[in-house]
């Protein structure tokens, strides 16, 4: 969420339910505009909160340069006193899909990871169940990591990649119109493409490789992991993934202004195919034959 | 020299008498102006377009916006004044007026915009009404201190929902309203509201509740008597072709279903307060469909989201029985149970306001039935006390739900008296699994300290608002175990119980499903039933020997005969093998 954005959130609450109280947003609007004077951050972005059970984690990040490739991410316990999120080690993201508690809100804490026989993250399955330490602090960046991956969104067109390859914020996004902010193919995933460069192009009609060069959300499995919805007024629309829930990410329709927000536990959710009714119109065929 | 100028497409056009003459004359500036505007302006023979207005229109969007780095994006701006250009030669619904998105919602608040109808002239004393009271339900207020909590809905949202309650009120028989949260689904979300009815309307829909229950073991008896006419008939049915005289009876079912609890009553239990929902501000308010405790025990063992359809049907295992309308009101049923906490002392026991306190104490303590109502005398608890987090100044206001999915324990042993012997009789043959010992919760204003830890989560996490203006914060807990359920005190008797969530408890690890019950056997293992191999062509040989007619003499016929039930043991053994 851009930084300017954060003090008013109320706006947004409709399809959320959350928002950022006064104090909590005066707070971040004052000590993230420092913290992106030192770094020299040409914007800054308010993440999210971690929410741990004796202290919640503010997660903020800025660029330089590269909208994508060149973020950096900050975090801290109080929203004042910020540190560098290390990146994060092959180590820990392992560990941290197999960590089911809460965050504590310590960062130095060592957590005791129990991997169970047959566990196949670190190569061989193991012999016998073994405990793995965890720093809370390196879960903490891995979080952010698979987060970022899997479910930060940009519309179609907010990002552009310049002549040079280098990728920043569309001067000239005008917004998604209301029929396109209804379909999943117009929201692209704000992370390093994974699939073939020309994979969502060749996917599109009207395909422009200038800001066609991320992946869309609409191919994620299952389908219907993704939800989108529209405010009652029809202004803002906001997608949300099952997978993590309490990742929010709104754009006002027509307008260039999008954002997302992440208020959860960190916790990813492991049961979305229960959720949805894929089978739906079989079973109701078998039950109800017409 | 000169040829050179023809190539270059006569961009300068000569004379072909300077030509002749041999000498260039100065280029004329108005000429060339308007041969290259002339170019400019010739038009794509395939678009009808041309580049003399397209990049005017540019330079003149680039002039009146002034973006930075503008070369940057100059294809990007290229490309979006051609887009907007582009008009499909099948756009014939240009001249239609479009209403805006807004509209739709305009059309549904103004109802709530406007002043209340003055009420019908009537009779009844304005106190009798028994209208419930709304002053604690100005949402705006309730709002402020969403905020401070970080929650909240916009203030249209809000305004509306006071208005809409207002007018919920003098509709339905209602004494106590209260802004229960918002479940967000998947494609539509649900305001919901706790309400208490007037006594007449429990009284009413008990009066009801009572005949179906008789109802229910009615149709237990019939049910039984026809299976067992049936049973009887079955023979006679299948004399039909003589091959198939000694066919097996057909399997019966085996299990039987544990009897199943009675719902609790309206006005009771899990069934205390009424629900009312809808999806948006504007909608009608919906009432839901009392729980009952099969709901409520299914709802525990599947995980499902709402879609904000609430006839949408639950595909589950465990068969989910009702629609959505019924999975939302046991979820909502759950969550009340397990999230409502109000500070300490705010509720007392019904008898400690009269000065009974000891003795009511012991006698609530026991069991759950004991009443609660709001202490008169109630002294808040300080903001450090409530913000402590051993959880010791929050007390469960809601009865917890049992495992059979009732506030209070149902014996189902002893079946109601009058059913046939026969029902009486199988239920003694079987034997007794849950036993008569009653199931306890944890009472009534139990503290929340004393709620389990799942999995090293505790149940709750408490903050304080505010760590800079201690004067004027506000206690917030927040459930572990069912995120979005929030409960916050503020510096004086104002609390509240709110939930903004999807309506799912948290799975530790994650959820995994009931596992299938084991397949039952058909028939009772028997001869009739087993597959045994097929004798080999060596095996039939030697039978075939050994059952040779006896012409052979004594002497070796004996030895014959040992030989075969030698063979016929090994057959024996073989086929017991085979089992």
């Amino acid at each position: 969420m851009d930084l300017d954005e954060v003090l008013d959130t109320i706006h947004l609450s409709e399809q959320w339910g959350h928002v950022i109280t006064t104090e909590e947003g005066l707070i971040l609007h004052n000590s993230l505009l420092i913290l992106q004077n030192e770094n020299h951050f040409r914007r800054i972005f308010f993440w999210g909160r971690i929410r741990g059970t004796d202290n919640d984690y503010y997660i903020a990040f800025g660029y330089r340069t590269d909208a994508l490739l060149d973020r950096t991410f900050y975090y801290s316990t109080n929203c004042l006193n910020w540190g560098l999120l290390p990146l994060p080690t092959e180590y820990a993201k392992k560990l941290t899909p197999l960590c089911t508690a809460m965050f504590q809100g310590d960062p130095a804490l060592v957590l005791d990871v129990l991997l169970e026989k047959d566990e196949i993250s670190f190569g061989d399955p193991l012999p016998e169940p073994q405990v793995k330490k965890l720093k809370e602090e390196d879960r903490l960046s891995a979080t952010v990591f698979f987060i970022n991956e899997e479910a930060a969104v940009v519309p179609r067109g907010a990002l552009y990649k310049r002549a040079d390859g280098v990728i920043v914020h569309n001067l000239a996004f005008e917004g998604l119109t209301p029929v396109e902010a209804r379909e999943t193919i117009c929201f692209l995933h704000y992370r390093v493409p994974k699939q073939k460069w020309n994979t969502n192009l060749l996917t599109r009609d009207d395909y422009n490789v200038a800001i066609d060069f991320l992946d869309s959300v609409d191919v994620d499995i299952p389908e219907g992991c993704w939800t989108v919805n529209m405010t009652a007024s029809e202004e803002v629309v906001v997608l949300k993934t099952l997978y993590w829930p309490g990742m929010f990410f709104y754009h006002w329709v027509k307008t260039p202004k999008h954002g997302f927000l992440y208020f959860g536990t960190g916790v990813k959710c492991l049961d979305v195919p229960f959720f949805l009714n894929g089978l739906y119109p079989v079973v109701e065929d078998f039950f109800h034959p017409k | 020299m000169i040829n050179d100028l023809a190539n270059l497409g006569s961009i300068i056009e000569i004379n072909p008498e300077e030509r002749d003459l041999g000498r260039v004359a100065l280029p004329n500036e108005e000429h060339e102006f308007v041969y290259a505007k002339a170019f400019l302006q010739k038009n794509s023979t395939v678009t009808g377009e041309n580049l003399y207005d397209h990049l005017s229109e540019i330079l003149n969007k680039i002039l009146s916006e002034r973006p930075e780095n503008v070369v940057d994006f100059f294809e990007e701006y290229c490309r979006k004044i051609k887009e907007k250009r582009f008009r499909p030669l099948t756009d014939h619904l240009e001249d239609i007026y479009v209403a805006p998105g807004r509209y739709r919602l305009a059309n549904k608040l103004l109802p709530f915009l406007r002043p209340l109808p003055p009420e019908a002239p009537s009779t009844v004393d304005p106190e009798d009404l028994e209208r419930a009271d709304m002053t604690k339900n100005n949402m705006l207020d309730l709002l402020a201190y969403f905020e401070i909590a970080g929650l909240g809905l916009p203030r249209l949202e809000m305004f509306c929902l006071t208005m809409s309650m207002r007018q919920l009120i003098r509709a339905e028989p209602i004494t106590r309203v209260r802004f229960w949260g918002k479940i967000f689904g998947m494609h539509k979300n649900y305001l919901v509201l706790e309400a208490d009815l007037k006594d007449e309307e429990y009284v009413k829909r008990n009066e009801n509740y009572n005949a179906a229950a008789d109802n229910k073991i009615d149709d237990l008896v019939t049910d039984h008597l026809e299976q067992m006419k049936r049973e009887q008939e079955l023979p006679a049915e299948d004399a039909l072709p003589q091959l198939w005289a000694t066919l097996p009876p057909t399997p019966r079912i085996q299990y039987e279903e544990p009897p199943e609890p009675p719902s609790e009553p309206s006005g009771v239990g899990v069934n205390k307060t009424v629900y009312y929902v809808c999806n948006e501000v504007g909608d009608p308010w919906v009432q839901l469909p009392d729980a009952t405790p099969k709901q409520i025990r299914i709802a525990r063992q599947i995980y499902k989201t709402f879609t904000g359809d609430l006839n949408q049907a639950i595909v589950s295992y465990p068969l989910f029985p009702g629609t959505e309308r019924n999975y939302l009101r046991a979820q909502i049923a759950r969550i009340s149970a397990g999230t409502h906490i109000s500070p300490l002392g705010f509720y007392i026991f019904a008898g400690e306001a009269f000065g009974e306190a000891e003795e009511f104490e012991e006698g609530a303590g026991g069991d759950n039935k004991g009443d609660i109502s709001e202490n008169p005398k109630y002294d808040p608890p300080s903001i450090k006390d409530l913000t402590d987090k051993s959880m010791m100044f929050w007390v469960h206001h809601n009865n917890h739900i049992l495992n059979q999915g009732r506030t209070t324990w149902w014996n189902s042993n002893p079946l109601p008296e009058g059913i046939d012997e026969e029902l009486g009789e199988e239920e003694e043959e079987k034997p007794v699994i849950a036993g008569p010992e009653p199931e306890t919760g944890p009472a009534l204003l139990t503290p929340c300290s004393e709620d389990v830890t799942l999995d090293a989560i505790p149940a709750w996490s408490v903050r304080s608002s505010s760590d800079i203006a201690e004067e004027y914060a506000v206690a917030i807990v927040k459930s572990n175990f069912w995120p979005g359920a929030y409960g916050f005190a503020a510096q004086g008797k104002t609390f509240h119980n709110v939930y903004f969530g999807s309506g799912l408890k948290v799975m530790v690890p994650n959820f995994s499903p009931n596992p299938l019950p084991p397949v039952e056997q058909d028939y009772p293992l028997g001869p009739e039933i087993m597959e045994i191999l097929d004798p080999t062509g060596a095996e039939e040989e030697t039978w075939r020997i050994a059952h040779l007619p006896k012409e052979l003499p004594p002497k070796e016929l004996r030895g014959e005969d040992e030989l075969g039930g030698e063979e016929a043991e090994e057959e024996e053994e073989e086929e017991d093998e085979d089992d």
